[in-house]
């Protein structure tokens, strides 16, 4: 019952990490960038939805609707500001400016919020839990994956599915072609980073409603995002959310056998994909 | 076999020229300094002894990064995984085991090489920019690993208190003379290398590794190699760092400091050169100095500093000096002079 119990905590955990995951995964898919400063946005999020509801005493629903379109800002200019000038086939411009990036943000964000943990005042939402088959779940981490799911289905329906879905597929198939049959590939850029960020204003809000946040806590989030996407296949939306699962498991399991072995079985189960099998869990092998 | 004598009859008469008077100047100045920095305790203080150490750790991490991204096209940010490997092999050999300190600084090396071997092999699976995060995640399991393990007395850390053995003198001149050695094996090395005919084969991996590949080059194994040798430099100046600092934690020995120091440095000085690295190791190692009481201010304006260069100018300040100038101080050029025509 015990591992039953840490089974069901990692598939909730992994609805946390898909949120992070997702836009990662969309964002090397497009343009083969990581953006280091990936988890430090979440961050940087987070503490702007606290600080706006203890300013202005808004309930989460009200900071999730004010975030998302701030975090779709965000990567839009992000996008126009800094990465349409470093994308290109050398994977070192981009990381290095993401990296400047991640260290400016952490250390701008220790300013202005100082070193302490903070977290959103959820109203009691963060403790109700219901019991189902003889354990506790709780409600947050429910709705958490819940959303994480109906995210990586939507993402997933507008690649397949729509115009903008189709020139992001061209762009990350043959930029040169696309950009032949009259795509604007920084325009679809502009778009894809504007998704991925904006996704992270779901995860912010949830982030900071199921635990707590502090500036310095966003490089690990990138790490997990990054397990998560290379755990379930490189580039596939469901391939990452597959992979947050798996790296949620893979902790929950871990933090029942030690705490002090949570994160590193989650680094373990990482490093185990990678050499048995490279091209993820769920992607397909390239020959 | 006749085509090849023929080839050779016909070779003009023009002599290969790699040295160049900055060349020769510079080359003296940095024998001149490693001579000063062997010397340090018969002519500086403790306090200056310990600030130059610092600097030659900054110099040797700063160009062994060098190696892997501006030669190899191996961004890490997970460097300080080998310093902290390093550091804790000295530690654990010194302390625990009783060898030697200073013996179990060269010791402490094989742990690195050891460890890059299959690392290298599992991380070169990862396409470009997730190879970087790749080795921030083996960072963070050495850390964790280190947090958890009873032999390096887990989260607590260890001290290195057999050096009380040893008088202030003689470990000054120890320090000293590591220094020396870690400048002279992670710059004179690198110089050597560049120079050597696995020099031209890096450069032109540099510029680029398709076209080197199609020119015989072994990428591959040119890469792998290059990741080993970076990672015992990095594990040298861990040792130094830590032998100098006496105490060594999880978290310190792996602190991911070191990625942002190193990357600041080689980028901001200008990748690919050895020139850059002590440009940049200079202005970081001042600008610490005289700004790092700010704290938070002042890594807000590194990290905006290091996002600029990589905007706008990435070959950093030694681009731009030797795009004015033409006076290497490390030449590695061949240029051919012919001399019936001066």
């Amino acid at each position: 019952m015990q591992w039953f119990d840490a089974l069901v905590q990692g598939i909730l955990l992994g609805g946390m990490y898909a949120q992070y995951a997702l836009g990662m995964a969309l964002m090397f898919g497009v343009m083969r960038i990581v953006n280091i400063s990936h988890g430090d946005l979440v961050i940087l999020l987070s503490l702007i939805g606290i600080s706006m509801a203890t300013a202005w005493g808004l309930a989460p629903v009200s900071v999730l609707i004010i975030l998302v379109p701030l975090a779709v800002l965000m990567g839009w200019l992000l996008q126009k500001l800094v990465l349409n000038r470093v994308v290109g086939s050398d994977p070192l411009p981009s990381l290095i400016a993401t990296f400047g990036l991640s260290i400016a943000l952490q250390n701008l964000m220790l300013q202005i919020w100082s070193a302490n943990s903070r977290s959103l005042p959820g109203h009691g939402i963060e403790s109700q839990s219901i019991e189902i088959a003889g354990i506790y779940v709780g409600v947050l981490p429910l709705i958490v994956l819940a959303v994480a799911t109906g995210l990586t289905w939507g993402l997933d329906l507008v690649l397949k599915h729509t115009r903008f879905g189709r020139a992001l597929r061209a762009a990350s198939a043959d930029v040169e072609a696309a950009s032949m049959t009259g795509i604007n590939p920084r325009a679809v850029y502009a778009l894809a980073t504007a998704v991925a960020v904006g996704i992270l204003g779901f995860a912010a809000v949830f982030q900071s409603l199921r635990s707590t946040v502090a500036p310095a806590d966003g490089p690990a989030q990138l790490i997990y995002a990054f397990e998560a996407v290379i755990i379930g296949g490189m580039g596939a939306v469901w391939g990452a959310f597959l992979g947050s699962m798996v790296l949620g498991i893979a902790q929950a399991i871990g933090f029942r056998i030690d705490p002090g072995f949570g994160v590193l079985a989650g680094h373990l189960v990482f490093l185990f994909v990678l050499a048995t099998r490279p091209q993820g869990l769920f992607g397909k092998a390239t020959t | 076999m006749s085509a090849v004598t023929y080839a050779a009859t016909d070779l003009p008469g023009v002599q290969v020229q790699r040295q160049t008077s900055s060349g020769r100047i510079a080359m003296t100045l940095a024998l001149a300094g490693i001579v000063a920095v062997a010397a340090m305790p018969w002519w500086a203080s403790t306090g200056t002894i310990r600030s130059i150490l610092i600097l030659c750790c900054y110099i040797a991490v700063a160009q062994m990064w060098n190696l892997l991204a501006g030669y190899a096209g191996l961004v890490s940010v997970g460097q300080q995984a080998f310093m902290g490997a390093a550091g804790y092999a000295l530690f654990v050999m010194a302390q625990t085991f009783g060898i030697n300190p200073f013996l179990a600084v060269f010791l402490s090396l094989l742990v690195p090489a050891v460890l890059a071997v299959p690392l290298y092999l599992l991380l070169h699976r990862l396409d470009g920019p997730y190879f970087s995060i790749g080795t921030w995640v083996v960072a963070e399991v050495f850390r964790l690993v280190c947090s958890n393990l009873p032999i390096v007395n887990a989260g607590a850390g260890m001290s290195l208190r057999v050096m009380k053995d040893y008088s202030a003198f003689e470990r000054n001149v120890a320090m000293s003379l590591l220094c020396a050695f870690m400048l002279l094996l992670t710059v004179g090395g690198s110089y050597w290398l560049l120079r050597s005919r696995y020099g031209l084969a890096l450069i032109a991996m540099r510029d680029n590794p398709v076209a080197a590949a199609s020119q015989g080059v072994n990428v591959a194994k040119l890469r792998f190699l290059i990741y080993v040798a970076s990672a015992v430099g990095c594990g040298l100046a861990g040792a130094i760092y830590f032998m100098a600092q006496l105490r060594i934690t999880p978290g310190s020995a792996f602190d991911p400091m070191w990625a942002n120091v190193a990357i600041f440095i080689v980028m901001v000085g200008g990748i690919g050169s050895i020139e850059g690295v002590l440009i940049g190791a200079l202005i970081f190692f001042i600008a610490d100095r005289w700004f790092g009481a700010y704290g938070a201010t002042y890594f807000v304006v590194l990290g905006l500093m290091t996002l600029l260069v990589a905007l706008y100018a990435r070959t950093g300040i030694w681009g731009l000096i030797s795009k004015r100038w033409d006076a290497p101080w490390f030449p590695i050029r061949r240029k051919l002079v012919d001399p019936n025509r001066p």
